[in-house]
């Protein structure tokens, strides 16, 4: 794809991901039935859920980028897993807000040892070190490189932090209710609101990385550019 | 494979003779330890919980900072005068270096690890348990998984500007396996529950040594490289 093709599907996908950001909040405050147990809280679900989704493809997109660059060397896959990691810490960001406002309602606390909570919060913290990494080297080549071995070290512990926070015996968390071998629990209007949440923020997630690469792309080409003006 | 050992054995020696000559790190490493343990002991209020009840967590997490000062400096020393560019450029592969240097800090941070659980001991009169090999055992996969993944991110961060201050913003994200594995498997051991109750943390912890040594030598090659 060209740049400028680019360009105009990440701002067509966005726009689309913004437009249906305003159908999801509308579902879910005044269309679907109000859960019987939780209450109203139980509505933060619709934008928890899809916004932890986002924020796990978005941190694999990255962690798979960045393998594949060390062996390929192509700028652009550098690119992708930048933009792709930036999107992970938004949705990180969102995740990690949303889910302990419901669970000052549903858990009574805010916080709690819970192994999804602490998986996500130590991914969150693995990708501030790879932009850390990156923003401080001298040379770009070498932040780069340093920022995907991050990366992948991560992917390749998560695993393991997975395996070993799930020893504590602490679930609060709810358990999954769409995923699942015996097939979806959730009712009939609520699956609805949530997978189309889910593919709402999916496709916002692809325009904005969209719009970001490309955005990448063109300083690219200005650093390119004024490097030729000087030389 | 005899030649790769040999390569991997030089390394080790040039670091540990030069750790002999110096003792900088052990001893800055050791002082750390003692001095932590002092601290701790008047940062916990006696009466209301016993230092044996925490010893567990507070030896492993004397250990990482103890050993984040350690594994820190590893580039340190050859940064002077270009000296690490003439370990780089001597027919030595890459993944050597890494484990050569990775055996060299597991060597230090082993001894200090031993010296911090004599000291928690000595300080808080603690037991050593029924099982002291088994203990020896998950300090040493512990450490080794620590310096593995510690080595491979201090020549990450020794490359930054913000040099050692990364470090554990790095390292700690990555740690969790090893102190829930380590610290259980210490807790329970001190306690002197049976070795079986700690066979799954052994387990874990082997897991993490290999995940952390595997991924350090591969990925070492991409952060030296010029």
């Amino acid at each position: 794809m060209t740049g400028k093709g680019i360009r105009s599907t990440g701002t067509a996908l966005a726009l689309l991901g913004l437009v249906g950001m305003l159908l999801v909040y509308w579902l879910s405050f005044f269309w679907v039935s109000t859960d019987r147990l939780q209450g109203v809280s139980q509505r933060i679900f619709y934008i928890h859920v899809p916004a932890a989704w986002t924020c796990f493809l978005a941190f694999g997109i990255a962690a798979l980028t960045s393998g594949m660059y060390l062996w390929l060397r192509d700028e652009r896959l550098d690119r992708a897993a930048v933009c792709a990691a930036e999107g992970g810490m938004v949705f990180g960001t969102i995740m990690l807000t949303t889910g302990p406002l419901w669970g000052a309602i549903a858990w009574n606390t805010y916080w709690n040892w819970e192994p999804r909570l602490i998986l996500t919060l130590l991914l969150w913290f693995i990708f501030l070190g790879y932009f850390m990494v990156r923003g401080s080297t001298e040379n770009p080549e070498k932040g780069k490189r340093f920022a995907a071995v991050v990366a992948i070290v991560g992917a390749l512990d998560i695993p393991l932090i997975h395996l070993s926070v799930i020893w504590f015996p602490q679930f609060l968390h709810p358990q999954p209710v769409v995923v699942k071998p015996e097939g979806p629990t959730l009712d009939g209007d609520m699956l609805t609101v949530l997978l189309t949440s889910l593919a709402v923020f999916t496709t916002l997630f692809f325009g904005l990385f969209l719009l970001r690469y490309a955005l990448e792309t063109l300083r690219a080409e200005v650093r390119a550019r004024e490097r030729a003006a000087t030389a | 494979m005899s030649a790769y050992l040999g390569q991997i054995y030089a390394i080790v020696w040039k670091d540990l003779l030069l750790e002999l000559r110096t003792r900088e790190r052990v001893v800055a490493m050791g002082a750390f330890a003692v001095l932590s343990a002092v601290l701790f002991n008047y940062s916990i209020d006696r009466t209301a919980v016993r230092p044996q009840d925490i010893g567990a967590g507070l030896i492993w997490m004397t250990i990482v900072f103890g050993g984040l000062l350690g594994v820190g400096r590893t580039f340190h020393l050859e940064s002077e005068d270009g000296a690490f560019r003439g370990v780089l450029m001597s027919p030595v592969p890459k993944d050597a270096i890494f484990l050569g240097k990775t055996l060299s800090n597991f060597v230090l941070l082993y001894v200090v690890s031993l010296l911090i659980v004599a000291v928690f001991m000595l300080f808080f009169g603690m037991e050593i348990g029924t099982s002291p090999a088994v203990l020896g055992l998950v300090l040493a996969l512990g450490t080794l998984g620590f310096v593995a993944l510690g080595t491979l991110f201090a020549a990450v961060s020794s490359g930054t500007r913000m040099g050692e201050t990364l470090l554990p913003i790095l390292l700690f994200p990555v740690l969790l396996p090893m102190i829930v594995a380590g610290a259980g498997a210490t807790e329970r051991l001190l306690a002197g529950r049976p070795v079986s109750e700690v066979v799954g943390n052994i387990r874990m912890l082997a897991a993490f040594v290999l995940m952390a040594v595997a991924a350090g030598a591969v990925l070492f090659r991409f952060v030296v490289e010029d």
